[in-house]
């Protein structure tokens, strides 16, 4: 059933793929929109709410998409502006909305806008992009890909200018003081829009605007220019587009994203994820009680987007350096796994296949406040393949089967864009969705489940948190608060089954109804509370109180 | 504090309390958990009912107690009536969460009674509740009369009710039950009950009792009487008035809980259903009582808005359950106009069904498959609300025969799949 309330997006599940990865039609070993669509309602059976499309704009694909050559078609490897037309319409058939990435802050430099920019200062593009006679201008600004790129300027040899770029060098940064620029970028917004699309996952939005004597990043012009947009979206289209801002940032630096509930509706939080994985590495509540301290309020129009993994690789920029050291020594112990700052593996192996691991932090991704967002493929514990340099060890096809090329694609396996994961854990002949569909207890019945409880209560996405503090910091309990209704959560981060007493005498009185069983505890009194919980064991619950809850039907006190 | 009655044997301490009884005729037993406040109530009824109806029957009181913590034991005792009084198992969960008959352990309980009804010999056994306040001298006599004096070995209750109480019992159990074993049983599950000598001895001679955390004992008692062609009563008790605080009155977790027992005896005990015919009306007797017509506020509105949101949440553990058929029956009901919702019986019928074959086979864990039954339930209880609210009581009967023969008629789809 649709949520047509304007802020659907407080209460919405995300489910993040790419095109290319998720179903081949058409048979030429790369995923489509066609395949996309034939598989809904697979997606809807999963109980998410909004889809996510990596870019799927043309693009000479040297950054995955990231490099846009033409803002207004579908690379052709993924089907036309009709096929996409007819995804949107089937998915908004189920109830599903969608989003998609738009790269804000650059193009490819393949893009017409940057081939006129370069040939003439007399072009009428040539002030699209950041251009400079020497390579030190902004010197201020960090390198963010360190491990390919050692200046933000490359000379470019027909121009003989230097041109900046925060990315690869493939990747010119647009000129956002240029007003023609902000013009051009919003009828990309209308051109989507128009056919309906809910909204635009933002890439790279920290970056927007130059200053010199700065960082570069989230200057005031940056955030002058998202509100423009902001504005310019709510009244056009009726105030249910969303913007979700990628902003790699602190949570004190990412606040201003959100303004006064007029720039950003989501952005991501990026220093939560990491600090799940020291968590529960360390089977200690801590880092993660500790970032939330650290989490300003937003707006209330405005959410937070969560995440265990995405497209990318788990950012570590976001922690200390001895926190880093610690994370890849416990999670990337093979050279191959790193990348950047970070580690470019999934969710499961992460995770050394540990279901019980990957189900507690499925847990806390659905019950923690904002949004989650699921990366295609982890429902089913999909493997990786490190050894497939960049980022493609976590890009590739969706596992449905243990038909041929996993049930992803009719070529030979040598023509799939990517090959297939063939391991004897994450192999597809072990983890796909097929088999898991038809086993009860499969990890993606699990999410199915755990999705359609989170969908019977509002506070899980639009709640207070409030943390108890247990005496056993391996055991992370909170409160979740919103209108009438109380959820507690209890989460054993330890292997180790745990006791845990909880001060819940303000709640004297009120039942605790585990969610995912429906089962009631006993009755909460003035003495702590007391549970126990299995190795990464956890519990959902709703406290209800004598009397409170749903308006009863009339036959409870009789039904037998 | 007393012993707790583990296997077949009675706790040591309640033979010695045997050792000092003369036999006795008749034996009551009271099954107690924390009813200090209601028990009181009930003791009067059987005094009252044991010096009106049966002067001079040597009748002694059975206290079965799952661990009171508050004076239930003691007003018990102060009845001034022989009294056995004795402890039981209790499953730690149940102590926590009492479930829907009010006693933690009650197959223990049951147990306990029975086996000390049948040290002392004596012709009948009635089984009581210790938090119904409806209770009068008369449900003595009409429990136990039929025992003595015309031969029946198991007498259940039936209860006069409004229409829409007992909506799990009417729609579920009763029509479940009834064609599982043959009889009509107005109240399978209610607690009040009387049995033989001859049933007594029949039960006692079984070394093994269905477990006691599962509710089970009830029915089974019951589905040995009528398996092994004893003679099976109905009498009308009156108005039943529960006063706990402890008995659960959540929704899902009483369907799970009843039919969880159904189900359970179903898997346990095929012997003792899957063969069996439908048989004759059971007898009932005891003056008939109207039962109570007044206005009542359902929410019809709401309950077809969780059947609906069953539909949209529940389809992949129903269709683990249900069968494709039956699924898409349940799939095109139309929830969109109130008022013109409907949920035929057979369609009832056979979703129950599909749900038994479904926990027979664990197709999923089956404590989620009863739960999602929660939204089916809703829908067919809203769709007998829409459908007799304006018609009198005797209309309400004839909807609930209907039910029950739809069950009756569908049960050969069950057996046919369940082999």
């Amino acid at each position: 059933m649709k949520n047509t309330a304007r802020d659907w997006y407080k209460d919405a599940v995300f489910y993040e793929v790419h095109v290319k990865a998720f179903k081949d039609a058409n048979g030429d070993g790369i995923g489509d929109f066609t395949g996309l669509t034939e598989s809904l309602d697979y997606i809807q059976e999963l109980g998410v709410d909004c889809l996510w499309i990596l870019p799927m704009y043309p693009s000479p694909l040297r950054d995955d998409g990231y490099d846009i050559s033409d803002f207004y078609g579908i690379h052709p490897s993924y089907g036309t502006v009709e096929d996409f037309q007819k995804f949107l319409d089937a998915a908004h058939a189920r109830d599903l909305r969608v989003i998609t990435d738009l790269v804000m802050n650059h193009t490819s430099d393949q893009h017409p806008w940057f081939q006129a920019s370069r040939s003439s200062v007399a072009s009428p593009y040539a002030d699209y992009y950041v251009w400079n006679a020497s390579d030190r201008r902004f010197a201020d600004a960090r390198i963010i890909f360190v491990d390919t790129e050692k200046s933000n300027w490359t000379l470019d040899p027909t121009r003989r200018e230097y041109y900046w770029h925060r990315f690869f060098s493939h990747q010119p940064d647009l000129n956002y003081d240029n007003p023609a620029v902000r013009r051009a970028m919003l009828d990309v917004m209308r051109f989507w829009l128009d056919r309906g699309l809910d909204g635009f996952r933002c890439d790279a939005v920290p970056y927007l605007v130059e200053r010199e004597g700065t960082s570069c990043e989230n200057l005031p012009e940056t955030h002058a220019i998202l509100k423009e947009f902001r504005a310019v979206i709510d009244q056009e289209y009726g105030g249910d587009r969303i913007l979700l801002a990628e902003a790699n940032q602190w949570p004190e630096d990412v606040r201003p994203y959100f303004g006064n509930g007029d720039e950003f509706h989501m952005s991501f939080h990026f220093p939560l994820m990491p600090r799940l994985y020291l968590g529960l590495r360390l089977e200690d509540t801590r880092p993660i009680t500790d970032i939330f301290t650290h989490t300003p309020p937003i707006p209330p129009a405005c959410q937070w987007g969560l995440f265990l993994r995405n497209h990318d690789e788990l950012t570590l920029e976001m922690v200390t350096n001895e926190e880093r050291a610690f994370m890849y020594y416990a999670y990337a112990h093979e050279p191959d796994m790193k990348l950047n700052l970070g580690i470019r593996r999934r969710l499961a192996p992460l995770l050394d296949g540990d279901r019980r691991r990957v189900e507690l932090l499925n847990c806390l991704l659905l019950t923690l406040p904002g949004s989650p967002i699921i990366y295609y493929g982890d429902e089913i514990g999909m493997g990786d393949n490190v050894y497939l340099g960049d980022r493609n060890g976590v890009r590739t096809p969706m596992q449905w089967s243990r038909d041929r090329n996993a049930g992803f694609s009719s070529v030979e396996h040598a023509q799939l864009y990517l090959p297939i994961i063939t391991d004897p854990v994450y192999g597809y002949e072990a983890v796909n969705v097929a088999a898991q569909a038809r086993q009860p207890s499969s990890l993606l019945n699990t999410m199915r489940r755990l999705l359609a409880t989170r969908r019977t209560s509002s506070v899980f996405g639009r709640g207070s948190i409030e943390f108890l503090r247990p005496r056993n910091s391996k055991v992370l309990a909170f409160l979740r608060r919103h209108a009438r209704e109380t959820l507690l959560i209890v989460a054993n981060l330890s292997a180790a089954p745990q006791p845990v007493e909880l001060a819940l005498s303000a709640f004297a009185g009120a039942t605790p109804i585990e969610m995912l069983g429906a089962t009631a505890f006993p009755t909460i009194r003035t003495a702590p509370y007391f549970l126990s919980l299995g190795p990464h064991g956890f519990y959902w619950f709703r406290l209800e109180r004598p009397g409170d809850g749903d308006e009863p039907f009339g036959i409870e006190r009789t039904a037998i | 504090m007393s012993a707790v009655a583990v296997g077949l044997e009675l706790p040591p301490d309640v033979d010695r309390q045997l050792d000092g009884l003369p036999p006795m005729e008749l034996a009551v037993g009271v099954l107690t958990y924390n009813n200090a406040a209601t028990v009181p109530t009930v003791v009067d009824a059987i005094r009252g009912g044991l010096e009106k109806h049966l002067t001079g029957t040597p009748a002694v009181l059975i206290n079965a107690d799952a661990g009171s913590s508050d004076a239930t034991v003691e007003r018990l005792a102060d009845s001034g009536l022989p009294l056995v009084r004795a402890q039981h198992e209790a499953p730690a969960a149940q102590l926590g969460a009492v479930p829907f008959h009010g006693v933690p352990g009650r197959g223990a309980a049951l147990r306990l009674a029975v086996g000390v009804a049948r040290r002392l010999g004596v012709r009948a056994l009635i089984v009581l509740e210790a938090d119904v306040t409806s209770i009068t001298g008369e449900w003595i006599e009409r429990l136990v009369r039929p025992v003595l004096a015309h031969g029946a070995d198991l007498v259940m209750p039936v209860h006069a009710r409004h229409r829409y109480d007992g909506t799990i019992t009417n729609l579920v159990l009763a029509p479940l039950v009834g064609a599982l074993l043959g009889r009509r049983l107005h109240q399978p599950l209610s607690g009040p009950r009387a049995l033989s000598a001859r049933l007594i001895e029949r039960v006692t001679a079984v070394p093994q009792w269905p477990e006691s955390g599962r509710s089970v004992a009830d029915l089974w008692i019951a589905g040995t009487a009528i398996t092994d062609g004893l003679s099976i009563h109905e009498a009308r008790l009156g108005r039943w008035r529960v006063e706990s605080s402890t008995r659960t009155v959540d929704l899902p977790t009483m369907v799970a809980q009843t039919l969880g027992a159904v189900f359970a005896l179903m898997d346990d005990y095929e012997d003792l259903w899957l063969e069996t015919p439908i048989g004759p009306p059971v007898p009932a007797e005891g003056p008939p009582v109207l039962p109570s017509d007044e206005p009542v506020q359902i929410d019809v509105e709401r309950m077809v808005g969780a059947f609906a949101r069953g539909l949209r949440d529940l389809g992949t553990i129903w269709e683990h359950v249900l069968a494709p058929d039956t699924l898409g029956d349940v799939m095109s009901l139309q929830t969109d106009d109130v008022e013109r919702f409907r949920f035929s019986d057979d369609l009832w019928a056979r979703v129950v069904y599909d749900f038994a074959l479904g926990h027979h086979w664990s197709v999923v864990y089956r404590d989620h498959l009863l739960r999602s039954l929660v939204p089916l339930y809703l829908g067919r209880t809203a769709a007998f609300v829409l459908a007799t609210r304006r018609r009198d009581a005797m209309a309400a009967e004839s909807a609930l025969d209907a039910v029950a023969t739809a069950f009756e008629r569908e049960k050969t789809y069950l057996v046919d799949r369940w082999r």
